[in-house]
């Protein structure tokens, strides 16, 4: 009786040849310039030296990657764990940028080990900073999206104080298969090959890392050994395919999602499934990259065309995936004491608040060293510089944290921030679109171009979650899946190395050094008809986080007040990335503070955090006029490099109190 | 009295009918070049390619951006130590030009969205050399004649243009032998990499007034075109390659061991020219930079041609 193929294995056949015939036609074009007697040797080599191996790259670095994500989404149970979520592949870009610039010779030695040590940091800080939540899936993301944005904006400050040294990132952040030896793909190749090895040994171990921790101690396992063991081997094969072909986004994700969607049930189905997945859908991806490249080289590199793909895939997983069914994701244990008078505490933030700003606007540097400003031309002169930077820092800080507010309460997730629902990203995109069609567009046009991205950005998140019914985690999911999307266009555009992409960059490390007393009014309005609402409103903000049932048992429209507050959160989040960039932790940092701080209670708490983040925004931009005078480096790098020293506490205490 | 803000103009109408107080403003001009200078605007320059084109004629800018980075890349001319150092070229600091009070900034259409920022410090001149698919030689040369024009040295601009535009005939008569292949002129990224530079770019322009072919016919913009793989480079095989550096780390290490580089007929045969960087968006300093360290480099390499 001949046995039915399953179906998946046909659709997955099916691509894998379409696959086949597009490197068989770049393959007959190749053979077809074989005619004069000089030109064949070149042709050959073209092949050997550069057909051959970037086919064969492209297979290695799909399987290694679908092998890194299983691997990392079974340890950590979590169905959008990957190299590139996890900040892995950021970490390690930037470790090789880093190397680049200040260490080139052991870059030379051997920048498979740079791209390594960059992705174990990344990967240790994303565990360290989730542990003490038992690396809960979202918080784990969350933190992985975290690091890799400002391992993405360290790498674009660096290029833009390095200037034209390091186009190369351009291509590595792009991740571009081009090939003209065997050199990576057998880098490549054994490392896949050991990794597969190791993941095959490790089969009991993997397969009782799926279960819970409790059934996984009671089988006698040294549940942290071997989750460490793993996931070392997951970054060893991430961090080599950066390292010898730059990022390439979701092949990681989607092909184990992939492979439990086409039907593989046991792990060892899935071990064999994952990497082929992988490896059928970067070769696909990379053979049509190349079907479109013109005479003028490859319009878009493979690594972001990928995410152009994924992206859009990862949303239409979303409502499919199965969630593993995780401890609820309340408030940290320890709060602290509240205190009695709240509103004297904020009264003295306040007043904290307007010392930096009058710091901020009279100390400075010049060319005599440091000085107070105190003559009167000068002086106004000078405030007339620092004003409108410092008002549009502040009030970028104070939006950020009122959005990070809302949308903590409205997720009930301690680890949200604005940034996460990617509105910040897309306003980029926005901006990215405009620059492209008109390169010297306006103020004007800029604006409505950020606007415009931001409010797509947020209609496709509503939309997506209102389908679904989506619950908190999956928003966000929603969240993290546009700004990987965004940030791929983001990539692609900066990787055409022109003019704009300039402007970009400057854009993503988060600048206010052209701020103008337009955009500070601007900020001020913007930050006014934000707060007043949510100040208003503050009833909702204390009644959502008890859940829908007492919402609905107060009278209270759950999805109406959710998605007015979504919407405030997200115009201030879009408003404030037009100013200081997509990244900032304000958003984050400012409502932990401000609750720290006993402001507990919603109006409090709001008031307190719009302080913070205003203080946090001002530091920021202060230290960035300062420390390197009179270079200036992007506010929203230092405000990002804040709130990771402030997560790192944070975790430390955590751990602390469990010891 | 225009002679008097221009004491060049006395030079250029130098007629037998040279009266007695333009002959004391030359004279005053030649003899105590202070007194010229301090009629002089005191400038402040954001771009690279103005920056060296002003010191070509002989002003010395209050001050400019990214000057570290300017003699790593740009090389010469040398930036006098008076000159300040106004920080990066995107985002320069307005604080310490405002400080600094120039009476005049000198920008390129590069730098357009500054404009509102720096208006508020003292007027400001655009004077463009890159304009996306022109050629930016003769922009180049109208910048330096306007900017000569704007800073008293008129003269001094009209000579510097005569002596590039006659450098550069001398360099095509000694390149004539290498002009007889088509070239590549290319900068590498990395290992696999290059970006081609087109008739829009100035060493791209230079190129063809050498009278040498360029081998990249494709679209370039004018800030080089975007990343293309080596095996490009085999679409002309009987062309040379110019390399412009610096080299990354990482092609000084890998590029010698990629077989297809190795493979090239160009790279076989010896006719490859790696040239000491170049500011890739200069002015006439620059073009006359490019032009000779090609003319060296092919005097030295008995291969090419």
């Amino acid at each position: 009786m001949a046995r039915r193929i399953p179906l998946p294995i046909l659709l997955w056949s099916g691509l894998g040849l379409f696959a086949c015939a597009l490197f068989g036609r770049k393959l007959a074009v190749q053979w077809s310039g074989l005619q004069s007697g000089e030109v064949v040797d070149l042709d050959r080599v073209i092949l050997v030296y550069g057909l051959l191996p970037r086919a064969a790259v492209a297979l290695l670095a799909g399987a290694a990657l679908g092998l890194s994500g299983l691997l990392l989404q079974r340890i950590l149970r979590n169905p959008l764990a990957e190299p590139s979520t996890l900040g892995i592949s950021a970490g390690a870009q930037l470790a090789l940028g880093l190397a680049t610039l200040y260490v080139p010779s052991i870059v030379e030695r051997s920048s498979t080990a740079v791209a390594f040590a960059g992705g174990l940091v990344a990967v240790a800080l994303i565990l360290a900073l989730t542990w003490r939540r038992g690396l809960e899936p979202v918080s784990v993301v969350l933190a992985g999206m975290m690091v890799a944005l400002t391992a993405n904006a360290a790498g674009a400050a660096l290029i833009l104080a390095n200037g034209d040294y390091l186009f190369s990132l351009f291509i590595w952040g792009g991740g571009s298969l081009v090939q003209q030896g065997w050199d990576p793909a057998i880098a490549i190749g054994w490392r896949l090959a050991l990794g597969l090895g190791a993941a095959v040994l490790l089969m009991r171990p993997l397969a009782i890392l799926g279960l819970d921790d409790v059934a996984a101690r009671g089988l006698g396992l040294s549940l942290n050994a071997s989750r460490f063991l793993l996931i070392a081997l997951a970054v060893w094969l991430a961090a080599t395919v950066v390292a010898e072909v730059g990022i390439i986004g979701f092949v990681g994700l989607a092909a184990p999602v992939l492979a439990t969607l086409s039907g593989a049930r046991s792990l060892k189905q899935k071990l064999v499934a994952a990497p082929l997945i992988g490896a059928v859908l970067l070769w696909l991806t990379d053979g049509l990259v190349q079907l479109a490249a013109g005479a003028g080289g490859e319009r878009v590199p493979t690594g972001a065309a990928t995410a152009l793909l994924g992206g859009p895939l990862l949303l239409w997983l979303l409502p499919r995936l199965r969630l593993f069914e995780w401890p609820s994701l309340d408030r940290p244990a320890h709060t602290p004491k509240r205190v009695a008078r709240p509103w004297l505490r904020i009264a003295v933030l306040g007043a904290a608040g307007i010392v930096t700003l009058a710091i901020a606007l009279l100390l400075g540097r010049g060319l005599q060293g440091w000085s107070l400003a105190s003559d009167g031309e000068m002086l106004a002169d000078l405030v007339a510089w620092r004003l409108p930077r410092v008002i549009v820092a502040a009030t970028c800080g104070g939006m950020l944290a009122a959005a990070g507010v809302v949308i903590q309460r409205v997720t009930s997730n301690p680890l949200a921030s604005p940034e996460v629902l990617g509105i910040g990203a897309g306003a980029g995109a926005g901006l990215a679109a405009v620059l492209l069609f008109a390169g010297s567009a306006g103020l004007g046009w800029q604006l409505a171009g950020s606007s415009t991205g931001a409010l797509v950005t947020l209609t496709v998140i509503l939309v997506i979650a209102a389908r679904g019914n989506l619950g908190p985690e999956r928003l966000l999911f929603a969240g993290i899946a546009m700004n990987a999307l965004c940030s791929a266009v983001l990539a692609a555009v900066v990787a055409l190395g022109n003019a704009q992409s300039y402007r970009l960059l400057g854009w993503l490390t988060g600048s206010t050094i052209q701020a103008t007393f337009l955009e500070a009014s601007v900020a001020a309005i913007g930050l006014v008809l934000i707060t007043v609402p949510l100040l208003v409103a503050a009833r909702w903000l204390a009644i959502l986080p008890l859940g829908a049932g007492t919402a609905l048992s107060v009278g209270l429209s759950v999805r109406l007040a959710r998605n007015t507050l979504i919407l405030i959160a997200a115009f201030a989040s879009a408003l404030a990335a037009q100013f200081v960039g997509p990244l900032s932790f304000a958003g984050l940092i400012a409502p932990h503070l401000a609750r720290m701080m006993g402001l507990d209670r919603t109006r409090p708490q709001l008031a307190g955090a719009v302080i913070l983040g205003a203080l946090l925004m001002m530091v920021s931009d202060w230290l960035s006029r300062m420390l390197f005078f009179p270079y200036q480096l992007p506010v929203g790098l230092f405000a990002s490099l804040l709130g990771g020293v402030y997560l790192t506490l944070l975790l430390g205490r955590g751990v602390e109190r469990r010891g | 009295m225009s002679f008097r803000r221009d004491g060049h103009l006395a030079c250029l109408s130098g007629s037998p009918s040279l009266d007695r107080r333009a002959f004391l403003a030359l004279a005053a001009s030649a003899l105590l070049p202070r007194l010229a200078s301090a009629a002089q605007p005191r400038i402040a320059i954001i771009d690279w390619g103005l920056l060296e084109t002003a010191l070509a004629i002989g002003v010395v800018p209050a001050a400019a951006t990214e000057l570290r980075q300017f003699a790593r890349i740009a090389v010469e001319p040398a930036i006098p130590a008076s000159v300040v150092d106004l920080g990066l070229r995107g985002s320069p600091n307005y604080e310490l030009l405002r400080m600094l009070a120039p009476d005049l900034i000198l920008i390129s259409g590069f730098y357009e969205y500054q404009r509102p920022s720096l208006e508020r410090i003292a007027p400001v001149l655009a004077l463009p050399i890159y304009e996306a698919g022109r050629p930016p030689y003769p922009l180049a040369q109208s910048s330096l004649l306007a900017l000569g024009e704007r800073t008293g040295r008129g003269a001094d601009a009209d000579r510097y243009a005569a002596e590039t535009g006659a450098e550069l005939e001398e360099r095509r008569l000694a390149l004539r032998r290498f002009a007889s292949r088509p070239a590549f002129l290319i900068s590498l990224g990395d290992a696999r990499h290059f970006r081609a530079f087109g008739a829009d770019s100035m060493p791209g322009d230079v190129l063809a007034r050498l009278g040498i072919t360029n081998a990249w016919h494709d679209d370039t913009s004018y800030s080089a075109a975007a990343p293309v793989g080596i095996e490009a480079l085999a679409r002309v095989p009987e062309a040379s390659i110019i390399v412009l550096a610096p080299l990354p780390a990482e092609v000084s290490r890998g590029l010698p061991d990629n077989a297809l580089w190795n493979a090239l007929p160009a790279v076989r045969e010896g006719r490859v020219a790696v040239l000491e960087p170049v500011n890739h968006f200069g002015g006439l300093p620059s073009a006359r930079r490019f032009a000779r360290l090609l003319a060296d480099a092919v005097a030295r390499e008995p291969n090419h041609g």
